[in-house]
């Protein structure tokens, strides 16, 4: 039912990768990117994605679909760029041969420096001009609707036992597999957002009143929590739930 | 591929079945410079957005934002009082807006309360107080174990709680973006709200550390 990138709670992981120093103190002074290449992935996927032919929930998605093998394999900024390049394909911004002729130029390093300087910028193209302005608007996913909650704070509920997107099989959503089938109580309710389920499919944004719901650990992970008094919130929307009568 | 996966019926973005991405070169850094230059090619993005966009996270945009955010709401009372009833419009109050932080939930900790958080399915993180999030952020070891095993984890980091200590973990699962609000160290009285926000760790505001006083 789930994909590969669905791993809370999952067993086989080992230590957390962090660095420490020489009095045995973890290390908190990580740049912001660790390699030039990280930094060129992270701003050509936001620079791709401001032309506007996917949104958030779409890119996600396309993460999440990278086979299994390769989504294990990769780094971080490896699934941003694979991910990056099926959707440009899927898009039609390039195409399958286009990206052969570029892996073959940049490979054998025949790169014309001149065939990319000076272009002319397609009308789409995110300026430099308007970068701070775009950043410093982002991307809301919260919308006014006269759309009224129908759980209140404090209702106890319980998660689906199956993946809550319906219309899609492997679809897109956002309720994890370790919190399905879980009793909560619902702990904040925070306005109507876009849906991940359908807006990842490209079928509208479908704003739904979305929850903060709390969790006990021993409900989560039975007599194996570590302190039955933890607690674990997860954000919601109002399909992923029902009340636990 | 499994015939199964494939919906065209309900959703022509299925793509279980194509993959562009096998044809890219094995070495990540050709990867990256092959997508680049196609793009550049095509007028498709521009190289000096790309050093904006770099530039503003590399030096703008960061924990030392968070940082700033906690010594406030260590000095000022109200203004802790707004951050934690509207997160978002309190951290406009500081100019921090926008991508990856429009809608922003602080959560405190007290000496009965440790929050944590976390992003089980991506790498949700607060851009516009903590910036890019650090790889053990993003690893799946820090994703899969938090949510199960918190108080394991958080020894990694050298935390090793109290068990009487209630731990909150918060798995962003939507767009809602959480900063934790950590305690003011004992000692720091005398400090200044620029002195106080040198304390303030990234890691602390994640909830895998404390802010501590170096001697």
């Amino acid at each position: 039912m789930s994909r590969l990138h669905d791993m809370g709670g999952r067993f086989g992981n080992g230590p957390i990768p962090l660095h420490k120093n020489e009095n045995n103190k973890v290390e908190d002074n990580e740049p912001t990117f660790k390699y030039d290449w990280h930094a060129k992935a992270w701003a050509v996927t936001l620079a791709a994605g401001a032309l506007g032919q996917w949104n958030l929930d779409i890119s996600r998605h396309y993460r999440e679909c990278l086979p299994p093998k390769d989504y294990m394999n990769y780094s971080y900024y490896e699934k941003w760029l694979a991910a990056l390049t099926n959707l440009l394909v899927d898009k039609k911004l390039v195409s399958l041969d286009e990206i052969k002729k570029f892996v073959s130029l940049v490979e054998t390093n025949k790169l014309d420096q001149k065939s990319i300087e000076n272009i002319n910028l397609d009308p789409r193209t995110w300026l430099a001009k308007d970068v701070q302005k775009t950043l410093g608007w982002g991307g809301p996913s919260l919308r006014s609707t006269n759309q009224e909650p129908i759980y209140k704070i404090g209702d106890d509920v319980i998660t689906l036992k199956y993946n809550p997107n319906k219309d899609v099989k492997g679809g897109h959503t956002r309720l994890p597999v370790y919190a399905m089938g879980k009793i909560g109580k619902v702990y904040s309710y925070n306005g109507s957002h876009v849906l991940p389920d359908t807006n990842a499919h490209g079928n509208g944004e479908n704003p739904t009143p979305l929850y903060t719901v709390e969790f006990k650990a021993s409900e989560l992970w039975g007599s194996s929590a570590e302190n039955e008094n933890d607690l674990v919130y997860l954000d919601l929307w109002e399909p992923y739930f029902t009340l636990n009568k | 591929m499994n015939s199964k996966e494939h919906n065209h019926s309900h959703d022509d973005h299925d793509h279980d079945h194509d993959h562009a991405h096998s044809h890219l070169p094995s070495d990540p850094e050709l990867r990256v410079k092959a997508i680049e230059t196609l793009l550049l090619s095509k007028g498709l993005i521009d190289s000096a957005t790309l050093d904006e966009l770099i530039d503003t996270y590399e030096n703008n945009i960061g924990p030392q934002n968070g940082a700033k955010v906690v010594a406030k709401a260590w000095v000022d009372n109200d203004y802790k009082k707004r951050l934690l009833e509207d997160a978002t419009s309190a951290i406009r109050e500081l100019s921090y807006q926008g991508r990856q932080g429009e809608n922003m939930v602080v959560v405190e900790n007290t000496p009965e309360i440790h929050n944590v958080v976390v992003c089980t399915l991506c790498s949700c993180y607060p851009w516009p107080v903590l910036g890019i999030p650090p790889t053990w952020y993003k690893s799946d070891e820090y994703r899969s174990r938090t949510v199960r095993e918190p108080r394991k984890v958080l020894s990694e980091f050298g935390l090793n709680l109290d068990p009487n200590v209630q731990i909150k973990v918060w798995d962003s699962t939507a767009e809602l973006r959480y900063l934790v609000l950590p305690m003011r160290p004992i000692g720091s009285e005398d400090m200044s709200e620029d002195e106080l926000a040198k304390l303030v760790t990234r890691n602390s505001m994640i909830g895998t550390g404390i802010p501590e006083i170096v001697k």
